[in-house]
């Protein structure tokens, strides 16, 4: 009872003296430290409104960013509803094409060729304007192994009229009007059985030498063709493979052509070494275009008892571009006239010195057995040079334009003729297509057909490959 | 008086010794790789355009890519290739180079 009244007494005198205390206490904050405490809540009170305006404002940009969020996951879902109609069309399609559709044509038909037209005299006739030739050449492509080609050449030549003269009544014959000859120069299957090997079937231009597969018009650069080249076939119906083997990475090759044909026949069916034509000349009995395998009647049949083997071997060497050397050694052999047998040996090579200089030429001889002449041995040559004045670097356009070209070539039928022949021109390259050729030719004929020929001419030519 | 030339002897010596290691190294370091005689160069694989150059104005005046279409030129390169009698490697190459600039 005593402890409670004390500590009773103990909290009311506590209570009195903090009375007592506090005016006192609170007469100690000085006006100084007052309007710092004054100056600091006002201070907070203006930051803690610029922290509103920056919150509001932040609230402000997210419903901004909310609103193109929204904006965006729509334009989303448009897009992948797109996405998904087009999987389905894709999925849709490639149920109706085929697993592997076709990316790029595998067919091309191209046609490419030549084209001439002359103006020439030869001495003691009148000078004449002449479609020369048209050739075109037919491409078509099948696949990446297969190819079809076939030339032609149509060419332009007066007719012929027969009658009686009203005045004198004597006979006539007289060229009229004109006609239109179209032969086939060739016209092969090429098949490119691997990187060695092309197997060409039809009728083909024969690989006997190298002029006739490089002869066709712009290519020549003199107008007329060499004299001996007569001796040969040009074309021939059969097969063939031939190709080509790399020699090292210098461009150097190996070439080779292996083919079996019909073979040359006879004009009249005998063995003699010459027949007479419709107008009573002396020709060759040889007839080198012919015996296609198609008989006038319409049967099938080869005019001799065996077909006629041959092949071309070929090396070419170039040591830079420009600088080349080609040699080639050809051959056939076979019948002509039933039994009868016909063989021929060629041997050509062609130089190039720099792109201005090139030499070429052929040596063709054949043989042939003949029922009224025994072995006869036709044989020529030809050797041909051409430069182009561009090598001169005479900074002259017409003159960096010109080729000078120039051939001798001679020819024995043996059948009692030779022809030797000497040979200036020119080749103007208008581009590289289009060529204005010249060159006159001085003939020197010899043996029983020397009146039959001019001993000169001369021709002008324009010439167009495409 | 010996003793400090033997030294000075010595600290010559191993200078001169230092400067020749360091120019042997000079050497070593620019010296080229020693060269086997008896290996060629490997030759180099010429390119359409040399082919191009070397096999095609042998016969006939070069025709321009561009005269051509892509289409064209694969099928005039075969029958290039027959009548030329060209390797397939080279006619390949050139095609490649002729359809780079051919004609639309």
């Amino acid at each position: 009872m005593k402890i409670s009244s004390f500590i009773s007494g103990v909290a009311a005198a506590a209570c009195v003296l903090g009375m007592a205390l506090t005016p006192h206490a609170a007469a100690m904050i000085s006006d100084e430290d007052f309007n710092a405490l004054k100056s600091m809540v006002t201070n907070q009170d203006q930051r803690i409104g610029q922290l509103e305006k920056l919150h509001e404002q932040d609230q402000q940009t997210h419903q901004q960013d909310q609103q193109t969020i929204q904006q965006l996951q729509q334009q989303l879902g448009e897009t992948q509803t797109l996405a998904t109609n087009a999987e389905q069309k894709a999925e849709a399609a490639a149920k109706i094409q085929p697993a592997n559709p076709v990316m790029n044509a595998l067919h091309n038909f191209t046609m490419v060729g030549d084209a001439e037209v002359q103006f020439g005299q030869a001495k003691g006739q009148n000078s004449s304007f002449v479609l020369a030739d048209f050739a075109p050449i037919f491409l078509y492509r099948a696949n990446d192994n297969i190819l079809f080609e076939a030339g032609f050449d149509v060419m332009l030549q007066n007719g012929s009229a027969s009658g009686t003269n009203a005045v004198t009544t004597a006979p006539y014959t007289h060229d009229a009007g004109s006609s239109t000859s179209v032969s086939l120069s060739f016209a092969q299957l090429d098949y490119l059985l691997n990187d060695y090997v092309t197997v060409v079937a039809g009728y083909m231009i024969l690989p006997l030498g190298t002029y006739q597969e490089r002869g066709a018009g712009w290519l020549n650069k003199i107008p007329d063709d060499p004299l001996a080249v007569d001796f040969l076939p040009a074309s021939g119906a059969g097969v063939q493979l031939r190709g080509a083997v790399p020699v090292g990475q210098s461009g150097q090759m190996l070439t080779y052509s292996v083919y079996g044909v019909n073979g040359p026949s006879s004009v009249d069916g005998s063995a003699n070494a010459t027949t007479l034509d419709a107008n009573g000349n002396s020709i060759p009995n040889l007839d080198l275009a012919g015996n296609v395998g198609l008989l006038n009647s319409g049967n099938n049949a080869n005019l001799n008892n065996k077909p006629s083997g041959g092949g071309r071997v070929g090396w070419f060497y170039p040591w830079q571009a420009h600088y080349d050397l080609e040699l080639n050694v050809s051959g056939q052999t076979g019948t002509w006239a039933g039994n009868y047998l016909w063989s021929a040996l060629v041997v050509d090579a062609a130089v190039h010195i720099s792109p201005y200089l090139e030499v070429k030429g052929e040596y063709i001889n054949t043989w042939q057995q003949t029922a009224n002449a025994g072995n006869i041995q036709p044989t020529g040559w030809w050797v041909q040079a051409g430069y182009k004045l561009a090598g001169l670097d005479l900074d002259a356009p017409v003159v960096n334009d010109l080729e000078l070209v120039g051939r001798y070539d001679t020819a024995n039928d043996a059948m009692g003729s030779t022809t030797d022949r000497t040979t200036a021109g020119f080749v103007y390259y208008l581009t590289n297509t289009l060529l204005l050729e010249g060159d006159y030719e001085w003939l020197s004929n010899r043996g029983l057909n020397a009146n039959g020929l001019p001993s000169s001419l001369f021709i002008v030519q324009l010439s167009y490959g495409f | 008086m010996r003793s400090s030339l033997t030294n000075k002897r010595q600290v010559v010596l191993a200078g001169a010794l230092a400067l020749a290691c360091v120019c042997f190294s000079v050497v070593l370091a620019h010296a080229e790789p020693e060269k086997k005689t008896d290996q060629k160069p490997a030759p180099k694989k010429l390119t359409g355009a040399e082919l191009y150059a070397i096999n095609c104005n042998r016969c006939h005046p070069e025709r321009y890519a561009t005269e051509f279409t892509a289409a064209q030129w694969k099928t005039i390169m075969i029958h290039m290739r027959v009548r030329a009698n060209l390797p397939a490697a080279q006619a390949k190459e050139i095609l490649k180079f002729l359809k780079e600039d051919a004609g639309n």
